[in-house]
């Protein structure tokens, strides 16, 4: 009989110098912070023998977080608070874990199965208010896609979906928004994109921006128009892949 | 002018977000040293990219040294990539230190690495964006002083009107005594000029400004270095040397980078030195004598290594690991230790024979990549004249031997314009890559699907001093193509590929090795037209080295290709690794009679000089059997 295996989910947030870090980065990090934690992990039967580990949606480089998470399979059903705490001591502060919990392993790929995310974007600059920002992602929203440059690859991106609703305020520094995307296997809308095309549309033509600071504030999957919270142990936790 | 030491992390986080890989500037590192609060403040450089100088070992064993030390703090700086310094030049941001993101002008101390020739033109554009005048004769007093060392110091005479000082040899309690002398003269309000004399009392440490370059009849044109009257600097400099690697920290390496690096892996230095006198390379003859780290040191540095740092590789690192008179039972009891942890174990190099390709099996578990051996010429009659130790028997038999235990690409390393090499010579490497080919067929079979392959490597030789060919000039740019282009030809079987390395690069490699004094006047015009980052083939621009040599009236080809006299007095004799000329020229007389000469740590003597030199012995934990 095969050994039991527990997966174990945890929360963690991106700040500080760290929000610089891409996925890639990120993901060599904690593996290296769970290994530092000596937890016992489980590892993979293939060719590269890599530990069993996955992540929610690619963060932007230079974007914050206080919502992101990882699942880690484990060969022990260790107790919950003592992994948090080694895995808190064996972290850098700006990547640091802040709740953990089992979840069910046959649970869908946790990339996929978190579909939502909240932003918050304070954006700094001249010749634009919450009303103009407002109208620019309309906009874009109405056009129905969004075409942009990822490097030097032409890709694009549909907003009818992908953006579901948004908030801008003026505040005395500039003007904030708060954003809500959904995810699909089409593609993620990311905040710098809409951006980019909300800054060139008509209602916005002549602002400048001076800084952007985006931050993701949570993940969700979305489920019949409601929301379950990644450590929502009241849901039956039927959807597998 | 020396800066004030301050935080300025604040002026650059603005211009991240607009760089390549802003992860190159973070710091705050997983075993980064954060406390900075000296009161002797160093700045250790490697001056090319973060992922290519995090992965130097030997900056991690100064870090840890100079660290360690009472009253001593230690900061590392790369250079920034291109787009990141137009950025801090605009803004006018100075060069900033990881640690505390303090402008590196505001440093006691500066230490830069010499890693290869190839780093020249980026060490000028570190000293530029540091705001630190680059000539050691322009500083103020107050302005930091400026080290130098590493594997490239052997001939620093180009670089070296940049340095205060150029640290030869090993660098653990080298540094050390070198930064409290300067600390010991700031503090007792010494003169600039003072610091640097009480530096070149001080054993392995080379004061460039207390010599003269003289130019005669006994030289090359390029002159040879005699101390300054009155300054009682010694003539000759030799390198410090540690005698027992056992007593060094077997783990150096504390820091775990967020971004992949070049070598992204746990190294445990498991030997120094390597006594097998192939006669081009600089390395085996430098870095003598062999100093083994004991199997227990190793074996409990790579276990407790992997548990703090979280790697999930170790790699046994050396100039020859599978040399390590205990490599088997290293890897055999790593295995037993590191089992259901995941974690690989790696040694950089292969030896050509079948214990080595045991050794690679040993280490790559189910997994068969690419296997690389170095038989570096075609013939045997060029590989006695190198000294390759080697056999086309022993290739022959390494290659079955690898082909049989389940590997199905194969590598091979090879030299062009090696000393009396003919075209027999050059097609004698796609034959051997031929018969390799032809073996893997026979073992595995013929067809797309056996997935048998050879790839051929092929650099071109720079000649380096301190070998036995430092008195050769390189091969003609237009031959080295010729012979490039004559062993392309050769090749008819898809299923070697046969790739060669840039010959353009490789003259201002020999170049820079050639030349003296003279030749900071070539780098510095390089700089000046735009060169920096030379080692990236995408950067290096040949034309402007060819125009900075034109300018100082150098043919830079006609340089590379000057043979020296074997009598004459070499522009970096007064640096000395402890082997002695006579050696090297009676190595290149029986390189040039085709006479090989044995590895000392498996027969006797062969009387290069560095252990009655230095005072030291080869120390090998056990016997090394074979060859």
């Amino acid at each position: 009989m095969a050994d039991e295996l527990f997966r174990l989910r945890v929360a963690f947030h991106k700040d500080g110098r760290l929000a610089y870090l891409g996925h890639l980065e990120v993901i060599n990090t904690i593996e290296r912070s769970i290994r530092r934690a000596g937890l016992p992990f489980s590892v993979g039967n293939g060719f590269a023998k890599r530990m069993r580990v996955q992540f929610s949606q690619a963060l932007p480089v230079g974007a914050f977080s206080t919502g992101e998470y990882f699942d880690l399979t484990l060969t022990e059903e260790l107790d919950t608070a003592e992994a948090l705490a080694r895995l808190k001591a064996a972290s850098p502060t700006a990547l640091g874990p802040e709740r953990c919990a089992y979840v069910p392993r046959k649970l869908a790929a946790l990339e996929a199965w978190l579909d939502r995310s909240d932003w918050q974007i304070e954006l700094r600059g001249e010749g634009f208010d919450a009303a103009r920002l407002e109208e620019g992602i309309a906009c874009v929203k109405r056009a129905g896609k969004i075409d942009f440059m990822r490097g030097e690859k032409q890709r694009s991106i549909e907003t009818e979906t992908t953006l579901v609703s948004w908030e801008t305020h003026d505040e005395p520094w500039g003007v904030s928004l708060g954003l809500k995307t959904h995810s699909s296997n089409l593609g993620a809308l990311r905040p710098a994109v809409l951006l980019d095309a909300a800054f060139a549309t008509e209602p916005l033509a002549g602002a400048m921006r001076a800084s952007q600071r985006v931050c993701r504030c949570g993940q969700w999957h979305e489920e019949n128009g409601g929301l379950m919270e990644p450590f929502d142990l009241s849901f039956s936790w039927s959807l597998t892949a | 002018m020396r800066l004030a030491r301050q935080d300025r992390y604040a002026e650059l986080e603005p211009l991240l977000a607009s760089v390549e890989h802003p992860a190159r500037y973070l710091n705050h590192e997983w075993g980064a040293v954060e406390e900075q609060d000296g009161p002797f403040h160093v700045c250790l450089i490697y001056a090319d990219t973060y992922e290519v100088g995090q992965a130097n070992l030997g900056l991690a064993i100064l870090y840890d040294e100079l660290n360690a030390a009472e009253g001593i703090s230690c900061e590392r700086c790369y250079l920034p990539w291109i787009d990141l310094s137009a950025l801090m030049r605009e803004k006018q941001v100075p060069l900033l230190s990881l640690e505390s993101s303090s402008p590196v002008a505001s440093f006691d101390v500066v230490g830069f690495t010499l890693a290869h020739e190839m780093i020249a033109t980026n060490i000028i554009e570190t000293l530029d964006l540091a705001g630190i005048p680059v000539r050691a004769d322009e500083r103020d007093e107050d302005d930091a002083i400026i080290f130098a060392g590493g594997p490239s110091a052997w001939n620093c005479e180009p670089l070296c009107a940049m340095f205060d000082a150029v640290l030869l040899g090993d660098g653990e309690g080298e540094i050390v005594d070198a930064s409290h002398v300067v600390r010991d003269g700031r503090a007792a309000g010494k003169s600039r000029a003072q610091i640097l004399l009480d530096l070149s009392r001080v054993q392995g440490v080379y004061v460039p400004s207390l010599y003269d370059l003289v130019v005669d009849e006994s030289s090359t044109r390029w002159g040879y270095a005699v101390p300054k009257p009155g300054t009682d600097a010694p003539e000759v400099v030799y390198k410090r040397c540690i005698p027992d690697l056992s007593v060094t920290d077997p783990i150096p390496q504390k820091m775990v980078p967020y971004m992949g690096i070049v070598q992204d892996r746990l190294a445990i230095e498991i030997l120094r030195g390597c006594a097998r006198g192939c006669r081009f390379c600089q390395a085996g003859m430098t870095y003598r004598p062999v100093r083994e780290r004991p199997i227990e040191q190793v074996v409990d540095a790579a276990e407790q290594g992997l548990e703090t740092t979280g790697y999930d590789e170790v790699s046994l690192s050396s100039l020859s690991t599978t040399d390590h008179s205990q490599c088997a039972l290293i890897l055999r009891q790593l295995d037993e230790r590191l089992e259901g942890k995941g974690v690989r174990v790696s040694i950089p190099s292969q030896r050509l024979d079948s214990f080595g390709v045991d050794m690679a099996a040993a280490v790559s578990g189910s997994r068969r990549g690419g296997l690389t051996f170095a038989p570096e010429a075609g013939t045997q009659r060029l590989r006695d004249v190198i000294n390759k130790n080697v056999c086309s028997e022993d290739l022959e038999n390494a290659a079955r031997n690898a082909f049989e235990l389940g590997w199905r690409r194969m590598k091979l390393y090879f030299m062009m314009g090696l000393p009396t090499e003919t075209d027999d010579d050059v097609l004698a490497i796609t034959a051997a890559a031929r018969r390799v080919l032809e073996i893997g067929r026979e073992v595995v079979g013929r067809g797309y699907k056996s997935g048998v392959s050879v790839s051929v490597s092929c650099s071109v030789f720079v000649p380096k001093c301190y070998t036995p060919f430092q008195w050769c000039g390189q091969l003609p740019i237009e031959e080295v193509r010729r012979r490039q282009d004559l062993m392309i030809r050769a090749n008819r079987d898809r299923d070697i590929h046969i790739s060669y390395h840039d010959a353009q690069v490789s003259v201002v490699e020999a170049a820079l090795s050639k030349m003296g004094r003279a030749g900071f006047d070539l780098v510095y015009g390089a700089w000046k037209r735009g060169c920096r980052f030379d080692a990236w083939t995408d950067q290096f621009d040949y034309e402007h080295w060819l125009e900075a040599g034109r300018a100082m009236g150098i043919d830079l080809e006609e340089l590379a290709a000057e043979p020296y006299d074997l009598d004459a007095r070499l522009p970096w004799e007064h640096t000395s690794p402890g082997v002695s000329k006579d050696f090297l020229k009676r190595e290149w007389h029986r390189a040039a009679d085709g006479v090989t000469t044995d590895d000392c740590t498996r027969t006797s003597c062969t009387g290069c000089g560095v252990c009655p030199t230095l005072g030291v012995n080869n120390n090998l934990v056990g016997d090394r059997c074979g060859r």
